[in-house]
């Protein structure tokens, strides 16, 4: 498959008033990839995902969606897109099948193809004997496949998803993961933002972490715990009492809360710390999470 | 059909189109300005008639219980206005009340739910439907009610005595603009609120004065001289006035007047109070 630039973004800026909520983002998206948006509670993610979806027009800066410019092309570049946004925004009291029609509509899908589009999906995504029931009777999880098999309906060259399983159990988002990953085999391009560092792990060949509008790193996501990252990291209790002098040499102490947080190229420099310290210990290699976390700091994102 | 075509002028019709940019199987077929706002339009068709006499029931029976009230009790007492009996005088005004309310409430209250509640609206943009067709689909929508809900009580009153002239079967088109019209006040009602509870302001502050002062239950004559000129030019007034035309068969001198009013004003309201709700759907 040619590696087609879907998404192109230079220098993007987006201001609230005076807030800038993307400040000066550049990436670009390839045809065929999975590409996440990481960051914090409030760090611009759903913003960039709404200016590409044309929801929310830029500030200033260069956007591209499928070689179209957002501002000029909304219907014809959401055409092609399949938006699953962080809130559900089904219509709870009329049926899933009736959901999936009103929406087929809004493409300009023809009756019959939309019939045999909506069994599809609806087997597609493990809902097929739920087609007549309300939505208002949906669990969770089935109400987030459903969102999920709407923005299939219009077979969509870019998905994109806000927090595709936030707030739903562990066997609904592996299915879903699944799923997602079913549908980049198909040559689908997914775009994602997640908090999950999991999820990205899962699913993301390449990402980005912003926080305050501005993108801290991109790349894959192991290059860029190699890079940023030693690769053991061990947590301790901070009451312990971490020993000085040549056993501390190359280890990296971070201090959070009741935690202390040691990194290093070698686990049996670390164990050796733990047993000095007589404490609880686990050892494990580091990822995705430890680098989002010193990345955007421990400390809580509160929205203000 | 004549009902798509004002707005349709209106508000830049965006032609048929085709775009040419590759996809996986085929040129992709991107629906036109038309196609959009009839599939808004069809989504609030499935969702409310869905449970339509739920959503009917009340704003039906509060002209009707009123018409009987005020019909049977005040109607004996005050006597004939204009020749015609009393409950003759108010029955066109209910009928556009009944248009009224299912407009008014449907655009403040309903509309603001699917905004900042559900963000249902999100979920239309976020497909070839843009603003403009979400807001106008919502309006002649509405237009669409004000015709059924004009229907149903012109229907019941039939009963009473109180339709003079067969042009009284042209009274739901009026509702089809009092609703347009009325449902575009709900729109700007909607951009000045900060909560839902604001909206009592609107409905205390706004429909319910537009509604007692429109010649409604008395002749505007009755009116002081500001007032009486006040209430020419506002809504409502030519909507009561036209369909009491329809409902006696007694036509005014000003019926030019009323005639355009109510065929142009319902959509210069509907141009500004589209326009004026995009920002909160894009940002």
């Amino acid at each position: 498959m040619p590696s087609e630039t879907l998404i192109q973004s230079k220098n993007l800026i987006k201001k609230y008033g005076d807030f800038p909520a993307v400040n000066g983002v550049d990436f670009e998206v390839k045809t065929g990839e999975c590409f996440g948006f990481l960051g914090p509670n409030g760090a611009g993610k759903s913003t960039l995902m709404k200016m590409i979806y044309c929801f929310s027009p830029r500030t200033s800066g260069n956007l591209t969606v499928f070689g179209m410019d957002p501002d000029k092309k909304a219907p014809e570049i959401k055409n092609r897109l399949g938006v699953a946004a962080q809130s559900d925004n089904l219509d709870e009291e009329i049926t899933v099948a009736q959901n999936l029609e009103i929406y087929g509509r809004y493409f300009g899908l023809a009756p019959s193809p939309l019939r045999e589009k909506i069994a599809e999906l609806l087997k597609f995504m493990a809902l097929e004997t739920r087609a007549d029931s309300k939505v208002d009777d949906l669990s969770g999880g089935m109400k987030r496949r459903l969102v999920i098999a709407r923005a299939l309906l219009n077979d969509p060259d870019l998905i994109i998803l806000d927090e595709p399983t936030t707030g739903l159990d562990p066997q609904v988002r592996h299915l879903i993961w699944a799923k997602l990953r079913d549908l980049k085999k198909q040559g689908v391009t997914l775009l994602l933002t997640t908090h999950y560092m999991e999820e990205a792990q899962q699913l993301c060949d390449r990402l980005l972490v912003i926080d305050k509008g501005k993108v801290l790193v991109q790349g894959k996501p192991a290059d860029l715990v190699k890079k940023h990252l030693k690769p053991f990291v061990m947590e301790l209790p901070s009451s312990s009492k971490l020993p000085k002098g040549a056993l501390m040499r190359n280890v990296r102490v971070e201090s959070h809360e009741d935690r202390f947080f040691l990194y290093s190229a070698s686990p049996s420099a670390l164990e050796k710390i733990a047993e000095a310290s007589k404490k609880d210990f686990q050892i494990r290699p580091t990822g995705l999470e430890d680098l989002f976390l010193k990345l955007t700091g421990r400390d809580l994102h509160e929205s203000e | 059909m004549f009902f798509f075509a004002v707005p349709l002028c209106l508000c830049g019709e965006r032609g048929f189109e085709l775009t040419l940019e590759s996809s996986k199987t085929s040129v992709r077929h991107v629906p036109g300005y038309f196609q959009r706002l009839v599939s808004v339009w069809m989504r609030h068709y499935v969702v409310y008639t869905n449970e339509i006499w739920t959503n009917a029931f009340p704003t039906l029976f509060e002209p009707l219980i009123f018409i009987m009230a005020v019909g049977w009790g005040l109607a004996a007492a005050v006597g004939n206005i204009g020749g015609f009996d009393y409950l003759t005088f108010i029955t066109p005004a209910q009928i556009m009340m009944s248009a009224v309310y299912t407009s008014a409430f449907e655009t403040s209250y309903g509309t603001y739910f699917r905004l900042e509640v559900d963000h249902h609206y999100d979920s239309m943009v976020a497909t070839p439907v843009g603003p403009t067709e979400v807001f106008w689909g919502e309006l002649l929508f509405t237009g669409t009610k004000g015709v059924f809900y004009s229907a149903i009580m012109l229907g019941v009153l039939s009963f009473f005595h109180v339709l003079h002239s067969p042009l009284a079967l042209l009274v739901p088109l009026v509702g089809f603009f009092t609703a347009i019209a009325f449902g575009s006040l709900g729109f700007f009602a909607n951009r000045l609120v900060k909560n839902i509870s604001q909206f009592n302001y609107f409905v205390s502050g706004v429909i319910s004065p537009l509604i007692l002062f429109s010649g409604t239950l008395f002749p505007i004559e009755k009116l002081p001289a500001v007032l009486q000129a006040m209430a020419y030019v506002l809504p409502l007034y030519h909507f009561v006035h036209l369909s009491r035309m329809l409902t006696t068969g007694v036509i005014a001198p000003d019926l030019p007047v009323s005639l355009v009013y109510v065929l142009i004003v319902p959509f210069i309201l509907g141009f500004f109070a589209v326009r004026c709700m995009k920002p909160k759907l894009i940002k």
